[in-house]
């Protein structure tokens, strides 16, 4: 089977501290893939090394490249939106798509414009003078004209109104997500993404914590709620985690017998988020 | 080819204040300079009492030596130009690696098909080639402007202008040299183009300040230590500097230097010193070992920009 990113023994070193610790990934092509964690946890670390931004250890290969060499022949087929508003400032809308055009054999401008038309934002306008949505806008609408195998998008709302971050996925889904294509999202939003995502990473201290797809997500893991009453019992069966909530104990459990839960409480399947601070708050993997 | 003048015409956009309307600018003011002293001559007290009388002792010089000064004349209408566009340089080169760093867009222009090698050299490029070449025209165009005018005033006041100056001291020889004199410039500094793209990839701040203290530092402790050993001041690296300017091509545009600013630089005057703006002058100077070390020097710089800006975006 061919990844579009595939890694062994990835590490990335700074002076005193390892940001990326000798992790092992496969992400075939097809997928919606969430990295996510904690501040610090070296997401970003693993992005950089990916997209060749960043220099790392072990190996690595981004559709049959490696990044750290052949940093501009990948970006022939990988696009990424680093942070919003990175777009320069001095530049009009026109002068940087005729630019994106001139330089990236795979950018439509008729598509641009079709999404843009879609937008306030005008050929006429300088990046400066438009909003930090607009630009987010402009962003997205310059990647999703490019016909590239994989898209990186590292925290690309924040600091967005719920609007435009609404907006900004089910475009992303709805008009340029397809079969042959890989978006790797990381956001701290994760609420707003799960329903989207295909597969999940968890990624903590520069290791991976986690590493599934959604449906074995739902298929694993189980929130249980159940009345005070029942929470002794429900300890007993060594969930991964508890809280309370309005006088109501949650616990969340890793392959544990579903018949078994249901006849302490209710049971459902977590939230991502749910999820990740139980797992990162210790519970094994 | 198609991504390098597409990198071409960005370095263009962003710097359309620098690269055109600077040289628009000065055009401007020189024409308006002139037109306001043409207006207000007859107002000046000196030796001729009106602008006619002064058309009439030129026309009645010799024709060599009015030849000689026309010329002359001709190529000191780009000295501003040139110097402006020294400057000019000078802060793009300056800032060429620096501001996309600064302010995070490095980040988008990374994530195009674009090598860094390319990115780089489209900068180079554009300091050596674009930017001279757009005050050349300005030059050109204010020096045909100016000559209007001229012709205009000297036809209403009688006389010639042909044979009182279009025909005399070929502008078409003073735009070959300058425009000649601006490519060899951007030769004669690689050197320090080169260390001004250094400076611009790696200051972490005020590039400005990490482009001159080290050489202004290094000078000075090489003075010092030269001085306490023989207690002469010859040869250092300040000295190196003064002969590298006193000879760059775009000084040469000045003319006929008698080597009094050279002399002030402590640059010594020999018998041989000529700077006069001739093509083999300015040949000379490309083809000599100082220009050969100057471009292994550039050449050591611009790979280390390189390597940092390859880096740019590790932490």
């Amino acid at each position: 089977m061919n990844y579009v990113i595939e890694a062994q023994g990835m590490t990335k070193r700074y002076k005193s501290t390892v940001a990326v610790d000798n992790i092992d990934l496969q992400i075939p092509a097809g997928r919606i893939v969430g990295l996510i964690g904690p501040n610090g946890a070296g997401k970003t670390s693993a992005l950089k090394a990916i997209l060749g931004l960043a220099t790392y250890e072990g190996e690595l290969s981004v559709l049959g490249k490696c990044p750290s060499k052949d940093r501009a022949a990948l970006m022939e087929d990988v696009c990424f939106i680093a942070d919003v508003a990175v777009l320069p400032r001095w530049i009009r809308v026109w002068q940087l798509i005729e630019l994106t055009e001139k330089i990236h054999s795979k950018f439509s401008r008729e598509k641009c414009l079709q999404y843009l038309s879609k937008t306030k934002v005008t050929p006429e306008h300088r990046v400066k003078q438009l909003s930090k949505g607009m630009v987010a806008q402009l962003h997205l609408a310059i990647v999703m004209s490019i016909d590239v195998k994989l898209l990186v998008l590292d925290e690309p709302t924040l600091g967005l109104d719920i609007l435009f971050r609404k907006e900004f996925y089910t475009n992303l889904l709805n008009d340029y997500f397809d079969e042959e294509r890989t978006i790797l999202i990381t956001t701290h939003q994760v609420e707003e993404i799960e329903h989207i995502l295909s597969d999940l990473i968890f990624i903590q201290d520069g290791h991976i914590a986690l590493d599934s797809s959604m449906d074995d997500v739902q298929e694993r893991y189980a929130e249980l709620m159940v009345a005070p009453d029942m929470a002794a019992a429900a300890r007993e069966l060594q969930p991964m985690n508890e809280r309370e909530l309005f006088g109501r104990h949650i616990f969340l459990f890793q392959d544990a017998n579903r018949t078994q839960l249901k006849e302490l409480g209710e049971v459902r399947t977590p939230s991502v988020a749910d999820l990740f601070v139980a797992i990162m708050n210790g519970g094994k993997s | 080819m198609n991504r390098l003048t597409a990198l071409i015409k960005r370095e263009f956009w962003e710097n359309k204040g620098a690269f055109r309307t600077t040289p628009l600018v000065i055009g401007g003011l020189m024409l308006a300079a002139i037109l306001m002293a043409l207006i207000t001559f007859n107002h000046f007290d000196n030796e001729f009492q009106s602008l006619k009388e002064l058309l009439r002792f030129i026309a009645q010089q010799d024709v060599d030596l009015r030849a000689k000064v026309v010329y002359w004349g001709n190529l000191q209408v780009s000295e501003i130009f040139s110097s402006v566009l020294a400057f000019v340089v000078f802060f793009y080169l300056l800032g060429s690696l620096y501001d996309d760093r600064k302010d995070r867009s490095i980040l988008f222009w990374k994530s195009l098909p674009a090598s860094d090698t390319l990115t780089i050299g489209s900068k180079l490029l554009s300091a050596m080639i674009v930017a001279p070449f757009i005050f050349w025209v300005v030059y050109v165009l204010t020096h045909i402007v100016i000559m209007l005018l001229f012709s205009v005033v000297v036809m209403v006041l009688g006389e010639n202008p042909w044979t009182l100056f279009l025909s005399l001291g070929s502008p078409f020889k003073a735009w070959s040299m300058v425009l000649l004199s601006y490519f060899a410039q951007s030769i004669w500094a690689l050197p320090l183009y080169g260390w001004l793209m250094l400076v611009s990839a790696f200051a972490p701040r005020i590039p400005l300040l990490f482009a001159i203290l080290p050489p202004v530092i290094l000078g000075v402790l090489e003075l010092w230590v030269d001085f306490l050993k023989t207690f002469t001041l010859s040869d250092n690296l300040f000295g190196l500097f003064g002969h590298w300017f006193a000879n760059s091509p775009l000084i040469l545009s000045g003319d006929e230097h008698d080597g009094k600013f050279e002399a002030a630089l402590g640059i010594p005057i020999t018998s041989d010193f000529d700077h006069r703006v001739t093509v083999a002058n300015i040949f000379d100077r490309l083809f000599s070992t100082d220009m050969l070390i100057g471009l292994a020097i550039a050449a050591v710089f611009l790979g280390a920009a390189l390597w940092l800006r390859r880096r740019a975006t590790e932490s």
